[in-house]
């Protein structure tokens, strides 16, 4: 289920980002994760955590510090940005599917574009996965058609396509109507089980205590407190988290 | 749908004013050609149009005018439209250079008379780089409306949704690609409306070229005024034939608008 010792797949040390503003969104910020592992980054808005999902793979750029996915490094090489990206998947809050395509085109596109894969074998394969997120007889529909957590579910559809080595989630369910928030972390809890490396920023806690192996809690940029779903939320160390966890539980 | 009782008589109401208006118009050009003493031949002006002879009909003056037109519009929106997408490209681009060019090329565009550009491209430029008349004015038109579309454009590709460059980025696609199949895509439905009235701008500036002698609708309307002294008669039907073409282009574009419009909308940007 999480990764036996293969190493680590994302290296990230001493990021620092600021925007304007009073509050930096990243402070000498550092993680790593596992190949296989899923972490669940949680904190309060504006806690940094978005950002650093989007430095990840290059949608922001870090002032300073060093980013490494699966061995590229990611700096001012265009090409080891493009090269990223293409293994890293983003699922975004807003879903953010291209709405002059159909859902079969939205999850066809960049494995024709960027894998240069023939329009029938994306297309089998792009079945395969509506498949896997129950959409098969949604194909055909534009993304105004569907719903909000069908919506989502073709984004994670479309991300997977490219046969990511990492999905990163920033707030996949936080747009979504209560009722469909349901069938969205089961895509992604069926994802976990399938051992895809995770990084989710979340504030559905029952998802992170469930499904993650690790929780770091994070605010102004920083790292407050890291642990196993456990540790954090039975017995958290640092009076800040305690205050941040009865908040919201 | 509820329909406002007042509705049908407010809107019958509005035709006869409407109408009323018209037959004023028309009794007021008919006393003041009378005053004039001017004799109408209206029966001369179809001949310009269109003639029969030998059993084959032969286009007149007046359609050959407007074939020309029509050459002369659809060549130089091709262009405009080429022209103003790679000016909008331009100015959203990183590069300074892209940029410096862009803004000089508008700004000198819209900052001078059509005339005097058509003048510049045909007395200065043609006999330089060996011009034609007709290219000289496509060329001309094209980099005047060019100007103009390229901002039109420009709003459209700033109005689709940040998040769709995020989602095409983390996909792994490149900026061309990006363009090509996310953005533009949507930028040219959004703007599908203004550069409709851009072309209609277009057909209609295209009169000027007849200033360098170009022989489209109304340099043959000039051409046969000259000869013939049927001058009310002309203009009044050069007037009818513009508004037709630009009627007929608008009805096009709604027409292609209904068919895109069906399913797939573009993402607007919420700023």
């Amino acid at each position: 289920m999480s990764g036996e010792g293969q190493g680590d797949i994302i290296i990230a040390r001493g990021l620092n980002k600021s925007f304007p503003g009073p509050v930096q969104a990243l402070a000498d910020f550092s993680v790593t994760v596992r190949r296989g592992e899923v972490l669940v980054i949680v904190g309060p808005s504006g806690s940094g955590k978005s950002t650093f999902l989007r430095c990840l793979n290059g949608l922001e750029e870090v002032d300073s510090g060093t980013i490494v996915v699966d061995g590229i490094p990611l700096d001012e090489n265009e090409r080891h940005r493009l090269e990223i990206r293409r293994e890293v998947g983003m699922v975004f809050q807003s879903f953010n599917l291209f709405p002059h395509l159909s859902v079969l085109e939205n999850i066809s596109l960049a494995q024709r574009l960027v894998r240069g894969k023939s329009r029938a074998r994306a297309r089998e394969f792009s079945m395969e996965l509506l498949a896997r997120v129950g959409l098969r007889d949604k194909a055909g529909s534009y993304p105004a058609e569907l719903s909000g957590g069908q919506q989502q579910r073709v984004a994670i559809a479309r991300a997977l396509a490219m046969m990511p080595r990492v999905m990163l989630f920033d707030e996949a369910t936080s747009a979504l109507d209560p009722e469909m928030i349901g069938e969205v972390l089961d895509v992604m809890r069926q994802l976990a089980d399938d051992g895809m490396t995770m990084v989710v920023v979340t504030h559905e806690m029952g998802f992170a205590r469930e499904v993650s192996d690790r929780i770091l809690f994070m605010e102004q940029g920083r790292v407050i407190e890291e642990g196993t779903p456990e540790q954090f939320f039975n017995s958290p160390v640092r009076e800040r988290t305690r205050a941040f966890l009865r908040q919201i539980l | 749908m509820h329909r406002r009782p007042g509705k049908n008589i407010a809107s019958s109401f509005d035709v006869i004013k409407y109408l009323l208006t018209l037959g004023g118009l028309a009794w007021l050009i008919g006393r003041g050609s009378e005053q004039l003493g001017y004799s109408w031949h209206w029966h001369r002006i179809p001949g310009y149009i269109l003639t029969v002879s030998h059993g084959h009909w032969q286009a007149g003056p007046l359609l050959e005018g407007l074939m020309v037109t029509l050459e002369v519009s659809a060549a130089s929106l091709v262009l405009a439209a080429l022209i103003g997408l790679v000016t909008a490209l331009l100015r959203l681009s990183g590069s300074l250079v892209g940029r410096v060019l862009a803004v000089i090329y508008l700004e000198t565009i819209r900052n001078t008379p059509l005339l005097v550009q058509i003048f510049f491209l045909y007395f200065v430029m043609a006999p330089i780089l060996d011009l034609s008349r007709f290219t000289a004015a496509v060329l001309a038109l094209a980099f005047f409306e060019g100007a103009y579309a390229s901002e039109i454009f420009r709003a459209g590709i700033v109005s689709v949704a940040r998040g769709q460059w995020e989602a095409a980025y983390s996909l792994g696609l490149s900026n061309y690609a990006t363009y090509r199949h996310i953005i533009l895509p949507q930028a040219v439905r959004l703007v599908l409306p203004p550069l409709t009235s851009q072309a209609i701008s277009l057909v209609k500036d295209s009169a000027l070229v007849s200033t360098i002698a170009v022989y489209d609708l109304t340099m043959q309307g000039r051409a046969i005024v000259a000869e013939t002294f049927l001058v009310f008669e002309v203009w009044f039907t050069l007037a009818a034939i513009y508004l037709l073409l630009a009627f007929m282009l608008s009805l096009l574009v709604r027409l292609v608008e209904r068919l895109l419009a069906g399913r797939g909308q573009p993402a607007w940007s919420v700023q």
